[in-house]
């Protein structure tokens, strides 16, 4: 049987066991309704109340601040539209860089009379919080910056962005998808009023996510019905998974910090490897200050895609940094917005460890990638090379 | 796996791949969509394709498109390729999903082109 690696994990993973053990009897045992009087619902109400404290917890902040949503893409939408929608009209700043969660939901804005200001970035992927004073505006309602990107895992300055922020009086949304329970975060000593967060990212399930918003932030819901999380997220809780979610984030506390030294030097690992034996191959993003599981590489003049199907057939399971949809290639806009040439860019392949990657693998996936590599390059057209 | 069996054995042990010296004709076939490239070489012995080689730059299913394309005109009167046409690479790669058809338009684009130069030298 062929081996199998998994090094897809900003994509989404496993859920773990314990997590699985905490949410299986909020399917068929406690199976109320949370917003129920009676004790079919209280007991699910208190399943999800446990879960909030852990949350809340983790992140140092009151429990109340804290909403569940269905997964990281309703909260960055909650997060930006609810900042925005609640001021009526303005201008709205966030980086080319953000995941298509918060830039789409910035252009709908904009189709709807709001004024954004799309910051670039540097080689490294990083925003620089000059650039946020420079495009603060009288009229500027809302700033969302996203503490790393999915694709480099560049962080980003968020500590003095909340500062230029707090100076100007702008309420700060920051999407913590990528970062939340793998790297420390502070919202007050980084200046942050929302913050989106997720359970399938770490170790929870799909499905549930939640949105962190401080006390007196002026908000308005995006979602209409019932008076759900303190009439913020109408509809019924999804009671498994924010149970499930509460089980990660409470693993999270106690895995983190050892996990992410791990996986870090697994990555060092991964990039060494790979660096000592395929010519033409550039590491993406901050060296050092970054994610600790995620390696961005692009293997200059071949196509991300041929990378991903050669590797997925020798069991890994990595991500294409360019997308081939119907016939057409679009390198990432992460990669371009950094400057990188076309010739590099098409070739990104994007490697994301976790807790269950071990040594073996990397060293697996080193070997299995560098004769790929050549073969592929071999058959190039000379006009390419 | 969205590929058929042999677009795979293709694609990992491409047929026939790299540089031919001082080939008898050549022909590039580009696909603008996605930037997709072939090349291929012909040697040509009494009309027909003596030898094939090919380059390609693009996804997998492009690679295993110019390998099987190569296998697929060995032999061939030259005349005919020049009316090539990608489902029948399609057909040599048992079939290729509807988002990656390019892959077979760009290996026939390349196989035409060739086929096209070495007639209007001969000619």
């Amino acid at each position: 049987m062929t081996r199998r690696v998994y090094l897809d994990h900003n994509a989404s993973t496993p859920v773990h066991p314990e997590v699985v053990t905490e949410m299986t009897p909020y399917f068929a045992d406690v199976y109320g309704n949370p917003s129920s009087v009676h004790g079919f619902g209280r007991d699910a109400r208190e399943g999800v109340d446990v879960a909030r404290e852990r949350i809340a917890t983790f992140l140092r902040v009151p429990p109340d601040q804290i909403v569940f949503t269905s997964g990281g893409t309703e909260s960055d939408n909650f997060g930006v539209k609810g900042l925005a929608l609640a001021r009526g009209r303005g201008h709205v700043i966030t980086s080319r860089i953000e995941h298509h969660a918060v830039l789409r939901t910035v252009q709908a804005l904009e189709a709807q009379g709001f004024t954004a200001t799309y910051l670039p970035v540097d080689a490294y992927g990083a925003v620089d919080p000059d650039d946020v004073r420079k495009a603060i505006r009288p009229d500027t309602v809302a700033i969302s910056v996203m503490h790393a990107n999915s694709e480099v895992g560049t962080l980003q300055p968020i500590t003095e962005i909340g500062r230029i922020a707090r100076e100007h009086g702008v309420p700060v949304h920051v999407d913590a998808v990528q970062t939340f329970g793998k790297v420390p975060i502070d919202v007050d000593a980084m200046g942050i009023d929302l913050l989106s967060f997720s359970a399938h990212k770490i170790y929870g399930p799909k499905g549930v996510a939640g949105l962190y918003i401080r006390k007196g932030t002026k908000m308005v819901a995006i979602q209409h019905g019932g008076e759900h999380e303190r009439r913020r997220r109408a509809g019924t809780e999804n009671v498994p998974g924010i149970v499930g979610f509460g089980k990660a984030v409470e693993v999270r506390g106690r895995e983190m910090h050892d996990e992410a030294r791990r996986v870090s030097a697994l990555r060092d690992r991964l990039w060494e490897g790979i660096a000592a034996r395929v010519p033409d191959v550039r590491l993406n993003g901050h060296p050092t200050n970054r994610l600790p599981g995620t390696a961005s590489l692009c293997y200059r003049h071949v196509e991300s895609e041929s990378i991903v199907l050669g590797l997925d057939l020798k069991g890994i399971a990595v991500s294409a940094g360019s997308a081939c949809t119907s016939g057409n290639v679009e390198p990432s806009y992460v990669l371009v917005a950094m400057g990188l040439p076309l010739d590099w860019a098409m070739g990104a392949v994007r490697s994301s460890l976790g807790r269950s990657t071990t040594a073996e693998d990397v060293d697996y996936v080193v070997d299995s990638v560098a004769p790929l590599v050549q073969k592929l390059r071999q058959a190039l057209p000379v006009g390419a090379a | 796996m969205r590929y058929s069996e042999t677009l795979v054995d293709h694609f990992l042990n491409p047929r026939n791949a790299g540089l031919m010296r001082e080939p008898d004709a050549v022909g590039e076939g580009e696909y603008a969509g996605c930037g997709d490239l072939a090349r291929v070489f012909l040697r040509v012995r009494d009309g027909r394709v003596a030898e094939a080689r090919f380059q390609a730059y693009g996804c997998g299913p492009t690679i295993a498109a110019a390998s099987a394309g190569s296998e697929l005109i060995a032999l061939r009167p030259v005349e005919d390729l020049a009316h090539l046409k990608p489902e029948e690479v399609e057909r040599a790669l048992d079939g290729l999903p509807e988002d990656r058809k390019h892959a077979a338009e760009v290996v026939a684009d390349a196989v035409r082109a060739a086929a096209g130069q070495w007639l209007s030298q001969r000619s």
